[in-house]
């Protein structure tokens, strides 16, 4: 039986006995066949991991459903509490804000993110509209990026996360706010990534209390930037 | 529920429905949440280890690790959140009383033993292939997805009506495999 078919068989959980035995023995002895089955069990892996944290997301939606059928006698009063504390945290956030200098935690902390989905080489024919997009991209054309971008028919899932930085490496903050909000709500790798830039972003536009919600998630529930976040909360505190 | 509607929502599971999905988290959620506060954990710990319990049921669902239910939904919930309460606190060093032991805990539950219940995280190399994963084309995700997440067979792939031969199968998934092979290779990150 041939190598690539035993190893079909494997990962479609249908070896018989005898090839089982047979299987066992090549991951034994054949470094070839060693690796390549390394290559496709980690990417069983990746593809899990993948699922895992699309549905971990899936699950935290279904918790807040039923937080919220179970706090709906508390309805009102949380309206009423929010608004108040909402009050107090700007006028607070205002007079602390008060000679903060935004501008240089913001400068000394921003720093584009790197393109690390599309890979450009020199024969890829087919994506030549995403090709010429990221290439924009790496070499700091934002514009030209974004055109390319917003081009391009097919989108992929991570096009809003790298149009979002290329508004914000134009200096569009409201757009780019606007884009990498959108990806907090969808099933996004960036979700941790854009919640570091959407407090860096708040920051520059003055907004303490939003700026520190999104550090605090971003602590909370990422590893991302986790130190940075930590650093930049105190001196906004 | 009776096993016979247990089957039921294993199949609607299987072909994807999210109602089944939160039915199911509903349903067994403050059984759930009962059995774990023996454990001394504060709620959000234990509604978290509830999800990660959840998921290791479900992928083992979704990967025929479980075919047929051989026991209620919640015993599987149960001992696999047993399983990694038990993990997360020999983590961070806590004991729960006397001198528990997460293997002899494994040992103990022959249910945890049929399923795949490793909680831990992806190795640099993982990591790296998951970008370049992340990067493919939606078809191709698809059907690598089909082929090692679900361990589905080339028929099982053409059953479902996407393609129009095995043929084309097979060339499409060594396609896809050559391209992520070629982004590995060409950028290592």
């Amino acid at each position: 039986m041939n190598k690539d078919e035993l190893l079909y068989l494997y990962f479609s959980n249908s070896l018989t006995k005898s090839q089982e035995q047979q299987f066992k023995e090549l991951l034994d002895n054949d470094a070839e066949f060693k690796a390549q089955f390394d290559f496709e069990n980690n990417l069983k892996q990746v593809i899990k991991a993948e699922k895992s944290d699309a549905l971990k997301d899936k699950l935290k939606g279904f918790e807040m459903d039923l937080s919220k059928t179970e706090d709906k006698s508390w309805f009102n009063w949380r309206i009423a509490a929010s608004i108040v504390l909402l009050l107090g945290a700007s006028w607070f956030g205002y007079e602390s804000l008060f000679g903060l200098d935004y501008n240089s935690l913001y400068d000394d902390n921003y720093t584009n993110y790197p393109n690390t989905v599309y890979t450009i080489t020199r024969s890829d024919e087919n994506n030549s509209l995403q090709r010429e997009a990221f290439v924009a991209y790496e070499t700091g054309d934002f514009k030209l990026a974004l055109e390319k971008f917003k081009s391009i028919k097919e989108e992929e899932p991570y096009f809003n996360f790298y149009k979002a930085q290329s508004y914000l490496g134009l200096d569009n903050l409201d757009e780019a706010k606007a884009l990498f909000e959108k990806e907090l709500l969808s099933d996004s790798q960036f979700k941790a990534e854009a919640l570091w830039y959407l407090a860096l972003i708040n920051l520059k536009q003055k907004n303490k209390t939003e700026a520190t919600g999104h550090l605090k998630d971003l602590i909370t529930s990422h590893n991302y930037k986790k130190e940075e976040a930590k650093t930049l909360l105190n001196a906004l505190n | 529920m009776t096993n016979n509607q247990e089957d039921i929502s294993l199949q609607s599971l299987r072909q994807g429905s999210d109602l089944v999905l939160q039915k199911i988290y509903e349903d067994n959620r403050d059984k759930f949440i009962n059995f774990a506060r023996r454990y001394n954990l504060d709620n959000d710990d234990i509604i978290d280890v509830y999800q990660d319990a959840y998921i290791v049921f479900y992928n083992n669902v979704m990967s025929g690790k479980i075919e047929k239910f051989t026991s209620s939904i919640s015993t599987y919930l149960f001992s696999i959140g047993k399983y990694l309460i038990f993990d997360k606190m020999k983590k961070n060093n806590k004991k729960v009383s006397g001198n528990f032991d997460l293997s002899l805990v494994k040992d103990q539950d022959d249910l945890v033993d049929t399923l795949e219940v490793e909680a831990k995280g992806l190795t640099h190399e993982q990591q790296l292939l998951r970008q370049h994963f992340s990067g493919l084309g939606n078809k191709c995700k698809e059907l690598l997805s089909l082929f090692y997440y679900r361990g589905f067979t080339i028929k099982d792939i053409l059953e479902k009506g996407d393609y129009n031969s095995e043929n084309v199968i097979k060339s499409t998934k060594s396609r896809c495999m050559k391209t992520l092979k070629e982004r590995i290779n060409s950028n290592s990150l």
